[in-house]
């Protein structure tokens, strides 16, 4: 797959003082969520109603067998899912350095390449998940700076309300990892 | 005595962002309900001055509670604004049918929803 990657750049914001309002609503939803199953909820209902995607996957990384593991799933057949071909091996080394990747829209001898975004769920300086949005809803062409300023918040922020504890024991190898 | 909206979503995150836009960059007040039979329950005990709902939620959809209040005396005239994700004619129809007055789709623009608003109740 040959889609225009890259890490992603502004295109246009819907309002500084609007955005603000955003992250801090889903800055709030995740800090208080009552349990993991909460936070999940609370990770899809903003991708969803902020960023416009009911497609997405959260792939935790599995150290010892230099894998992902699929956490959890919306929209989506996580078997018949292969991350590392839709991310390529140079996304996934962006993703695991803490880099949001981002694929435009574009054509792929003559297949569509949908418009897809990958998240790297950071605890410790380490990515410990990868969150995939995998498909915008229609009326979304693209990703726009807010989403970007929001996926550096679910980066940095996302990692101890969906994983818990848990996220103390996940330190990660780093990339060329198998998906 | 400032206008009242009354925002109803499943979503507590939606909430939260639309309640948000509304009592911050607005002079509206605020009322919540997080399922269409609260809404209907909650806009005949509330009279807001307007609705901002969601159409998929549990217990009774948006388009159904929209049906209700248009078939209650205290809640007939009182401006319905749907907000779903599913942009297609076809179901927008379906919300029109249902008797709401508009329709906006989700990701929601905060300026625009402010816009929006302030074209039902003034500024």
């Amino acid at each position: 797959m040959n889609g225009d990657k890259h890490t992603a750049t502004a295109t246009k914001s819907s309002g500084a003082g609007m955005n603000d309002l955003r992250l801090e609503a889903a800055r709030k939803r995740l800090s208080e969520s009552s349990s993991q199953q909460d936070a999940i909820e609370g990770l899809r209902e903003i991708v969803a109603n902020f960023v416009g995607s009911e497609e997405i996957g959260l792939f935790k990384v599995e150290r010892r067998a230099a894998t992902f593991k699929v956490y959890w799933s919306f929209g989506i057949d996580p078997e018949n899912y292969d991350l590392l071909r839709s991310l390529g091996e140079a996304g996934l080394q962006r993703v695991m350095r803490g880099e949001c990747h981002v694929v435009l829209p574009s054509r792929d001898r003559g297949a569509v390449v949908r418009v897809q975004a990958f998240v790297p769920i950071r605890f410790a300086n380490q990515t410990v998940a990868i969150l995939a949005i995998l498909r915008l809803l229609p009326q979304k062409i693209s990703f726009d700076r807010s989403d970007m300023e929001l996926f550096k918040l679910l980066s940095e922020e996302a990692a101890k309300p969906l994983f818990g504890s848990s996220v103390h024991s996940m330190p990660v190898e780093g990339p060329g990892m198998r998906a | 005595m400032s206008k009242k909206i009354l925002v109803v979503d499943d979503s507590k995150t939606a909430l939260m962002m639309e309640r948000e836009i509304v009592e911050r960059r607005t002079t509206y007040q605020c009322v919540t309900a997080s399922d269409g039979l609260e809404a209907v329950e909650k806009a005949q005990l509330e009279r807001p001055d307007l609705v901002l709902m969601d159409v998929v939620m549990p217990r009774m959809n948006g388009f159904e509670a929209c049906k209700r209040m248009r078939q209650q005396p205290g809640t007939r005239e009182i401006p319905i604004v749907l907000v779903t994700t599913r942009g297609e004619e076809s179901y927008m129809e379906a919300g029109f049918q249902s008797g709401c007055n508009d329709y906006i789709t989700k990701p929601v623009d905060g300026a625009e929803l402010v816009a929006l608003l302030q074209s039902y109740l003034g500024e």
